[in-house]
């Protein structure tokens, strides 16, 4: 059953074994929550604290710039933490999706 | 239907008769979302993402089956529904309020995605027709409980 969502842990990599492109480590991608008139306000403020750990107020800030501005950055991640949010976000229903930063 | 008790184990709801039929039928629509609904990104070029775009629509269809399995498993468990004099009464953890919002929520998006994703701010609502009736219910009667759950989870935060 879904619960508390669980901080991604990567694996260590030692010296020359990194397989990935050093830009999709870096904290290039943006988690972006988009407007849509169906989730509920309360309901989109509880996944962001359930899915980021996110006090109430911050969760309810990002909430309303959603409601009011259509969208809103919600973190700057590495190209595998902003798949995981955009899951965790999706899992909820919710419209996310990762851009480019 | 209400809030009757929150308790160190969770949360006592109560649902009238009619409201407990009503959403035992509505649950059997989860799930509902269809999954080209979820994109990964929506400026990055389809075919350069069409492998991520693959794993994320296998572990949304995962989590799906696994809520659609969780879900028969919680309502048909005896007692889950207790049947008192006022009604019947749903114990849920917290956890399980979560996992239980996302369900109905599912079912609350894939009703207005059904609906032709109307938007009352910027039309008045269609009238409902035969054939469609049951996803106004169900995405109103989802909101309606997604409220009730919400409220109760509050009431610890």
């Amino acid at each position: 059953m879904a619960g508390a969502v669980e901080p991604v842990v990567l694996p260590d990599l030692e010296q020359g074994q990194q397989s990935e492109p050093r830009s999709d480590l870096e904290p290039g991608f943006l988690v972006i929550c988009w407007d849509d008139p169906v989730n509920l306000m309360d309901y989109v403020t509880h996944v962001f604290r359930v899915v980021f750990g996110w006090p109430k107020t911050k969760a309810e800030h990002h909430m309303l710039q959603v409601h009011h501005q259509g969208r809103s950055v919600l973190t700057r991640e590495s190209l595998e933490r902003a798949e995981h949010y955009v899951h965790q976000l999706q899992k909820y229903g919710l419209q996310a999706t990762m851009e480019r930063d | 239907m209400k809030l009757l008790r929150s308790t160190d184990d969770g949360f006592v709801f109560q649902f009238a008769r009619r409201e407990r039929r009503l959403l035992l039928s509505i649950l059997e629509l989860y799930p509902l979302i269809p999954a080209s609904y979820h994109r990964l990104s929506k400026t990055a070029d389809p075919e350069q993402i069409a492998a991520d775009q693959k794993l994320l629509d296998e572990a949304l269809a995962a989590q799906k089956a696994e809520n659609q399995r969780q879900l028969l498993a919680v309502l048909n468990e005896p007692g889950r529904f207790r049947l008192e004099a006022d009604g019947y009464e749903l114990t849920l953890s917290a956890e399980q309020v979560d996992w239980f919002l996302q369900v109905l929520n599912d079912v609350r998006v894939g009703s207005w995605l059904k609906l032709g994703c109307p938007d009352p701010s910027k039309e008045p609502p269609a009238e409902p027709t035969e054939d469609n009736v049951h996803y106004h219910v169900a995405m109103e009667f989802c909101g309606v409980v997604q409220s009730l759950l919400l409220q109760a989870l509050d009431t610890r935060a």
